[in-house]
């Protein structure tokens, strides 16, 4: 969104009081969401019970269509739809309700880059191995994407999010990599967030930040997630603390 | 215009009289014996042979059905006739540029004394013709390329491709038809079509991929259309305020659908006819042949016009429709129906009558409307003749309703439901015609009956299309 549009929508979120009625769009739950859309909208729904707001998860089949960005999950907020962790980070904190307010600035700087590397690291490698790996396509990803959808229009569908997939991968550089690069990179990345994380039950002491909601996304959903192999969910678990972390955010509140 | 030459029949050495002959016109012109004129009409005469003079690419076994006529004249004058009938359907059957008449006395060795040879001359068009028009649809307007192939394969085949880049609309379109050979109105087409449309009235931009195939046959005097059609609809948001009823609606679809229309038209022209009437009738079943959508739709059109004292006519028309989802899913927003604006009721904005979501207009699965009109000439007729015939001044009476129905209630809750909001509006105006087409209009309308939600424009409005109330 511009500046302007930015301003003027957070002058008007601030103005309402949360509704009874929020409600987060996502697809499909039992046959058609994918893991990194599952993710994305455990995330939201994940922050969204940390700062205490209630919100009621409605599956449509064309949330994605649905929603403003083209990207799920959104949340549909008195007058207000808004898609996409970070915006409604913004849109939230414009209501009143912050998790990262007790951070100082080096801090704020700090779980700012690491949801770039969560974004631009796990959920990318989620996305490759979702669409760019056939086998993982042609099982899982393409018969679920297409579930709602008759005949011919679910082959035409399934074919075009592969091929928009399969470009984006190439504009970032990643379609030179193959699977095994990919499993090594996410084993970075979650080597990366277990330094950080250590011992403390959150990644910033005390308080939850939205970094905590991101992550355990992730981690949850791939872990729960049943793909073609168990090597995605097995990079995942040999972090102990990464685990327990899981465990930890899955029964708090 | 043709014109048809006729040789005497007489072999006296003096000159025949040449006698050109315009074809609404039977009169033989100016005979120079009247005693010839007598024995040319009640002759009996013997169709020999008729020719057709300049085939190229047409099979000919397709034209022998529009000329066997011909062969049962009796007379001279017969002859002229049928001769005049069969160049009309060979004309109408796209394939020649014009064609031309030529009666003879038959020659060769077996001719008969009273023996004629009719012989058409004819001139096929190019194999590929391109052209480029602007065209105006109900309030938009476009440019349109377009590269016909007539008659491709012999059989008056077509295969014609457009292209359309609008204000509102921009598609292409593939169309391959074929008629009959020997029953023109009996024939089938197939097309492949892209679309796309702009509608500001609902905040919603529509995409649509489809194909069709349509059978078109006379039974009777009524025209029937059977069609199949299967559609990839897609849907979105024209802007980020669209409200959250459209934004619901966005998404992609499939439509498979199986429509039957029937047609009665014995109006004497399509824009501001004198007289006749036309019955139109159109239902569509979806969902049975595969797809997303299902439902079935029910839409008719009836229009009635009779010409009064002083070069009056007075024109009343009744259109209505309903949709029925069928299964448990709702129907679409781009199923329903849409009420308002210069072509249907006047004095209301376009399609801005009816259950509306934040300023949305998301159309109604039954509607009706109505309209009464007096058309006059101009008044103290100016350009008499000429310009001045085109106009015509217009007083209207228009009312209609767009509602949604409860479907577990009975007829009568529906008809009183249909009853109930009725949205009104009259007022005058000058209508321009365009053609055999088109037609404008410029009206005062005042609204009456308006209900909370639906948006007006009394005063001036203006209006172009091709089909109005």
């Amino acid at each position: 969104m511009s500046l302007a549009a930015e301003a003027f929508v957070s002058q008007i979120a601030a103005a309402e009081p949360w509704p009874e009625k929020a409600t987060l769009y996502q697809p499909l739950k039992e046959d058609q969401i994918l893991l990194s859309d599952s993710a994305s909208s455990l995330a939201v729904q994940t922050f969204l019970r940390m700062c205490g707001l209630p919100v009621q998860v409605s599956c449509c089949a064309n949330a994605e269509y649905m929603s403003p960005s083209g990207k799920v999950p959104f949340i549909h907020v008195g007058n207000q739809v808004v898609s996409e962790l970070g915006p409604i980070v913004q849109f939230i904190k414009a209501k009143g309700h912050s998790l990262s307010d007790g951070l100082d600035d080096v801090q704020r700087a700090e779980m700012k880059a690491y949801m770039e590397l969560v974004n631009n690291m796990l959920l990318t490698a989620e996305l490759y191995i979702q669409w760019c790996d056939d086998y993982t396509a042609t099982e899982i990803s393409r018969p679920r994407y297409s579930s709602p959808y008759s005949w011919p229009l679910n082959h035409i569908l399934a074919y075009q999010k592969q091929w928009e997939v399969r470009r984006k991968m190439n504009a970032i550089g990643w379609s030179g990599k193959n699977l095994e690069q990919v499993y090594e990179d996410v084993s970075q990345c979650c080597q990366a967030l277990s330094q950080r994380l250590g011992t403390q039950p959150y990644f910033f002491n005390k308080q939850p930040t939205e970094l905590d909601a991101l992550v355990f996304g992730h981690l949850f959903t791939i872990l729960t997630t049943q793909l073609t192999n168990d090597e995605l969910a097995e990079k995942v678990k040999s972090y102990t603390n990464l685990l327990s972390f899981c465990h930890h955010s899955k029964t708090s509140k | 215009m043709g014109t048809v030459h006729a040789r005497s029949l007489d072999p006296l050495p003096m000159q025949g009289p040449e006698l050109g002959v315009q074809a609404d016109d039977m009169d033989l012109g100016e005979p120079e014996h009247e005693e010839k004129q007598e024995v040319l009409e009640n002759k009996d005469v013997v169709v020999q042979h008729v020719h057709i003079d300049g085939l190229g690419r047409t099979k000919e076994d397709i034209l022998t059905y529009e000329i066997a006529d011909v062969f049962r004249a009796k007379s001279l004058i017969d002859v002229m006739k049928k001769s005049h009938e069969a160049r009309q359907r060979l004309l109408r059957m796209g394939i020649f540029r014009h064609v031309e008449v030529v009666i003879d006395t038959a020659e060769g060795a077996n001719a008969l004394p009273n023996g004629l040879d009719v012989t058409f001359e004819v001139k096929e068009l190019r194999r590929m013709t391109g052209s480029y028009n602007t065209m105006v649809g109900n309030n938009e307007g476009s440019m349109v390329l377009g590269l016909k192939l007539p008659n491709v394969f012999g059989r008056a085949e077509k295969l014609t491709f457009q292209f359309s880049y609008g204000t509102k609309e921009t598609s292409y379109g593939l169309s391959f038809f074929k008629p009959q050979p020997g029953h023109f109105e009996r024939n089938f087409s197939i097309n492949l079509y892209k679309v796309t449309g702009q509608f500001p009235w609902s905040s919603l931009r529509e995409t649509d991929r489809g194909v069709s195939t349509e059978f078109s046959f006379p039974i009777w005097r009524t025209n029937h259309t059977l069609k199949w059609e299967g559609v990839w609809r897609e849907l979105g948001c024209l802007a980020r305020t669209a409200s959250f009823a459209v934004r619901e609606e966005s998404g992609q679809s499939l439509k498979s659908s199986l429509s039957h229309a029937m047609v009665i038209d014995t109006r004497n022209s399509t824009i501001l006819p004198r007289k006749g009437a036309l019955l139109k009738i159109n239902q569509e079943l979806a969902g049975y042949t595969g797809g997303d959508v299902s439902f079935l739709r029910e839409d008719f059109e009836i229009q009635l016009n009779k010409t009064l004292f002083w070069d009056s006519v007075l024109s009343t028309s009744l259109w209505g429709g309903m949709l029925l989802p069928l299964g448990d899913k709702p129907s679409c927003i781009a199923d329903r129906f849409y009420l308002g604006g210069p072509t249907s009721v006047r004095g209301f904005s376009m399609y801005s009558i009816g259950p509306q979501s934040e300023g949305d207009y998301l159309g109604g699965e039954a509607y009706w409307a109505g309209g009464l009109h007096l058309y006059t000439p101009l008044p103290f007729r100016p350009g008499r003749g000429g310009f001045g015939d085109l106009f015509r001044t217009h007083f209207f009476l228009n009312a209609g309703n767009l509602c949604n129905l409860n479907y577990g209630e009975g007829p009568r809750a529906h008809l009183s439901k249909l009853a109930e909001c009725i949205r009104w509006s009259y007022g005058a105006g000058i209508v321009l015609r365009l053609g055999n087409i088109a037609r404008l209009e410029l009206n005062y309308c005042i609204p009456m009956g308006v209900q909370s939600g639906d948006r007006i424009c009394d005063g001036v409005q203006f209006g172009a299309g091709i089909r109005f109330l």
